[in-house]
């Protein structure tokens, strides 16, 4: 049995961005991450829509469960250096297929797939193209602690500065080169835009 | 223990972000999201490793409340020093932001007021020469 300190997130894999264009030609990024789950759609759905199940593993905290359309919810962004709390209200909740929501001003689309006897869980958010390595590096870590939720093995929740305390930098790293983004060193230097 | 940092509220960090580099000069220093939290932060192109300013999302009612107020006193929400306040004045003026004060004389220095579009203001001010 996996203990936390043993945690070491693999390569960065998983994970891409997509470029499209917005209805005045503007740029318009959303980062998909895609995790092979051997657990039924079922139990994924509760653990991305109950706050209990949430609270193991989400970089957010949810005050209301997010499987009812029309709900609003409260998300708490886990470690934040100052409280952010943003409300949403859940727009499409099609158990256990497909959840629409709100992060802040991020569009959140879940996807939950029948595949080979478990489920392929995607995530559509238009984080920006240039926050896409730090979402796809967290996200990444949260879905390995959600598979060992759900394998009935939990390790703990791993989000905000925890994440950095377990690899989340190399991941991070991975992922800028993949997706073609220029990583600054911390601490960085000031330079013009 | 050293002061490295301060914060200005403002409306929408994008906007700010505009503003404090395209129209003020300085250069991003920061710029860290965890989820819709976002850490982001400036710093003079003159003193790149100096003082750090972040621009804060105003999120809070009371903090809101208090930068409403103080620019309705017309009181800055920050300072800065030049030694060029005139030179100033005209780069960011010609760059299209509002000031609320031209390059002014006051006791002991120079002092200029504009519009930073975020909901604050901000006073730039050019001390004395001293001769004895």
């Amino acid at each position: 049995m996996l203990v936390r300190s043993q945690y070491k997130p693999g390569p960065a894999s998983g994970a891409q961005i997509r470029k499209d264009r917005g209805q005045n030609g503007e740029e318009k990024w959303t980062l998909i991450v895609v995790r092979e789950l051997r657990h039924s759609r079922e139990k994924v759905w509760d653990a991305i829509t109950d706050p209990a199940h949430l609270r193991e593993w989400a970089p957010f905290d949810a005050d209301g469960d997010l499987g009812t359309a029309g709900t609003k919810v409260k998300l708490t962004t886990v470690g934040a250096p100052a409280p952010r709390v943003t409300e949403t209200t859940v727009t499409r909740a099609d158990p256990p297929e497909v959840l629409e929501y709100k992060w802040g001003d991020f569009d959140m689309r879940w996807e939950l797939e029948d595949f080979g006897g478990g489920t392929r869980l995607t995530l559509w958010t238009n984080i920006g193209r240039r926050f896409s390595a730090m979402g796809a590096a967290g996200w990444q870590i949260c879905f390995d602690v959600l598979d060992h939720l759900l394998s009935g093995v939990p390790i703990g929740r791993i989000a905000g500065p925890e994440a950095m305390k377990f690899g989340w930098q190399q991941l991070h790293a991975e992922y800028a080169k993949q997706f073609g983004i220029e990583t600054p060193n911390w601490p960085v230097k000031a330079r013009p835009e | 223990m050293k002061i490295k940092m301060t914060s200005i509220y403002v409306e929408n960090q994008d906007t700010a972000l505009r503003f404090y580099t395209e129209v003020l000069g300085f250069a991003k220093k920061t710029d860290f999201s965890n989820g819709p939290y976002r850490w982001l932060t400036v710093a003079s192109p003159e003193e790149p490793d100096g003082m750090e300013l972040q621009l804060a999302l105003n999120n809070n009612p009371a903090s809101k409340a208090y930068q409403q107020a103080m620019f309705q006193q017309g009181q800055p929400a920050i300072m800065f020093f030049t030694d060029d306040i005139k030179g100033d004045y005209q780069r960011i003026e010609a760059r299209g932001a509002e000031f609320t004060k031209p390059p002014t004389d006051v006791t002991g220095s120079t002092i200029a007021m504009l519009n930073d579009t975020c909901g604050n203001l901000i006073q730039l001010t050019q001390l004395a020469r001293w001769s004895r």
